[in-house]
């Protein structure tokens, strides 16, 4: 008797789950985007921000970015195992690659200039650019967390907006830069 | 909505997955056995625990340890609910499911989130049909351990990345089906026993088509190959009423290989870690009550591991035979 009991509490569990993962969809379901219009989805205009640095507290304005460059690639991290394998491939594969386009690291979980430097230095990235998100305002513009990669080309329009991933999807979109 | 955070996800990883959350008795009964078996003459067996565990920097992909962000409190909860059942003379099965609480604390974000953890249900069977502990060796046969096949299917009933959630610290699970292979090889010659746990898995491809609740183009990810080791060693000292006290030390040894992402290798993925763990049991003299107490401790230096975080975990538990 106690077993069936716990057999019914366990099928009342796994029913409470998460279904997405037990059953996964590899349906395209993106939804249609409309253009022309300030947003953070692929296709859209990319909402400008202003945001301090951790060298020498200077400040960059992204579109400001755009204008000077091919185009500009945010990372957003936390200083996390996975941040770092992704970072570590964004520095060996394209940062050295594609000079004329501006690389962000973006924290947005430390909130202060010193505490930022500080998680870069002490995990190697001193020689990368860091934008402190003091105000969380990037990431709620772009809806930016963890491993998350945005590209916003010379034109300010957004070209990506996922997960690094294994940086395939980022080669791609560099590659296909004017 | 559940939710936890990605370096716990790593360790539910992990956590899933990555430390054995459940304590149970040994064949003989009230042993050190870190994987959820009962023993031999059992019907049933129920296990709670309760793990607190808290993060103190990663190891990078070089295996050099970092330090966390200065300011930061990352710490996870995990309630792990367990029932053994047996099947036959000898076989047994298992299920063991966790829920999950995060609390993570940096200098500019603060989240609290909870939900269930991946589930993990596992068939056994045991290559014997007497109890092989024993008080001296007097035959060749005495050395035979107790040994135990299996295989574990783990259900992604966690919040993974690709379920609708808005960020990192809502993620309980990998979100994968994962199968194991099992072996655990258990001697006792009281008052000393010896554990080798054995367990090599696959997680089973998936396809992709969002990331963080946002849609993206399709694809197939798997993860790669899982191998954990563990190595035990115990002293088991019997009180005046024949209640017993066990003590444990163990050294275990994860690693889990590169996936892939539509059958091309994933270059950032694959990590390692080492761990050290000690663990007091007390154990009533009939073995039907069993309750432990377990400090897993990760060392804070080079060489212990890669791409993976560094954590200290205190695991409380009962267990209860049932005849």
């Amino acid at each position: 008797m106690f077993f069936v009991k716990f057999m019914g509490l366990l099928v009342l569990l796994l029913l409470s789950a998460c279904q997405d993962d037990l059953n996964p969809s590899d349906q395209d379901e993106r939804p249609v985007v409309q253009t022309g219009i300030t947003g953070n989805q692929v296709g859209q205009i990319a909402p400008d921000f202003t945001a301090g640095s951790t060298i020498l507290a200077s400040t960059y304005t992204l579109l400001s970015e755009t204008q000077t460059h091919d185009a500009v690639v945010l990372y957003f991290t936390m200083w996390c195992p996975i941040c770092d394998e992704h970072m570590s491939h964004l520095r060996a594969t394209y940062v050295s690659n594609y000079p004329n386009v501006r690389f962000f690291l973006v924290d947005y979980v430390n909130g202060s200039i010193g505490a930022a430097r500080s998680a870069q230095l002490a995990s190697g990235y001193g020689d990368m650019t860091v934008l402190v998100d003091v105000d969380r305002t990037i990431e709620s513009l772009y809806d930016g967390t963890m491993g998350i990669t945005i590209v916003v080309d010379k034109n300010g329009i957004v070209q990506m907006n996922q997960g690094y991933s294994d940086g395939s999807k980022l080669g791609q979109i560099l590659g296909e830069l004017p | 909505m559940a939710n936890f955070s990605t370096k716990a996800a790593l360790v539910m990883m992990a956590a899933f997955g990555f430390s054995q959350p459940l304590f149970a008795a040994s064949c003989c009964g009230g042993g050190s056995s870190s994987a959820l078996v009962m023993p031999k003459f059992a019907t049933g067996m129920v296990d709670l625990s309760f793990s607190m565990e808290s993060y103190d920097g990663y190891w990078n992909p070089q295996g050099e340890y970092t330090e966390d962000p200065v300011g930061s409190s990352l710490k996870q909860y995990r309630f792990n609910i367990g029932y053994a059942h047996r099947l036959g003379k000898r076989w047994q099965a298992s299920i063991v499911t966790p829920y999950v609480w995060n609390d993570n604390q940096y200098s500019g974000v603060s989240s609290k989130t909870q939900g269930m953890g991946d589930t993990t249900i596992n068939l056994w069977y045991e290559g014997f049909d007497n109890i092989t502990c024993v008080w001296k060796i007097k035959k060749p046969e005495d050395w035979i351990p107790a040994s135990y096949y299996g295989l574990s299917m783990t259900l992604p009933t966690g919040v993974s990345p690709y379920d609708n959630v808005e960020n990192s610290f809502d993620i309980t699970g990998r979100g994968f089906y994962r199968v194991d292979a099992n072996l655990l090889l258990d001697k006792t010659i009281y008052p000393w026993n010896a554990t080798l746990a054995l367990s090599y898995g696959k997680y089973i491809e998936r396809p992709v088509n969002r990331e963080y609740g946002r849609y993206v183009a399709p694809y197939d990810k798997q993860l790669g190959d899982r191998f954990l080791g563990s190595l035990s060693g115990g002293y088991t000292q019997f009180l005046d009423n024949m209640d017993t006290l066990s003590y444990t030390l163990s050294y275990a040894y994860l690693q889990e290989g590169e996936g892939e992402i539509n059958g091309i290798t994933d270059t950032t993925t694959g990590m390692e870690k080492q761990t050290l763990s000690a663990t007091a049991a007390y154990a009533s003299m009939d073995r039907d009550w069993v309750f432990k107490m377990t400090v897993s401790h990760s060392p804070k230096r080079d060489g212990f591991g890669e791409s993976f975080p560094v954590t200290n975990v205190v695991t409380l538990g009962v267990s209860h035979v049932l005849r």
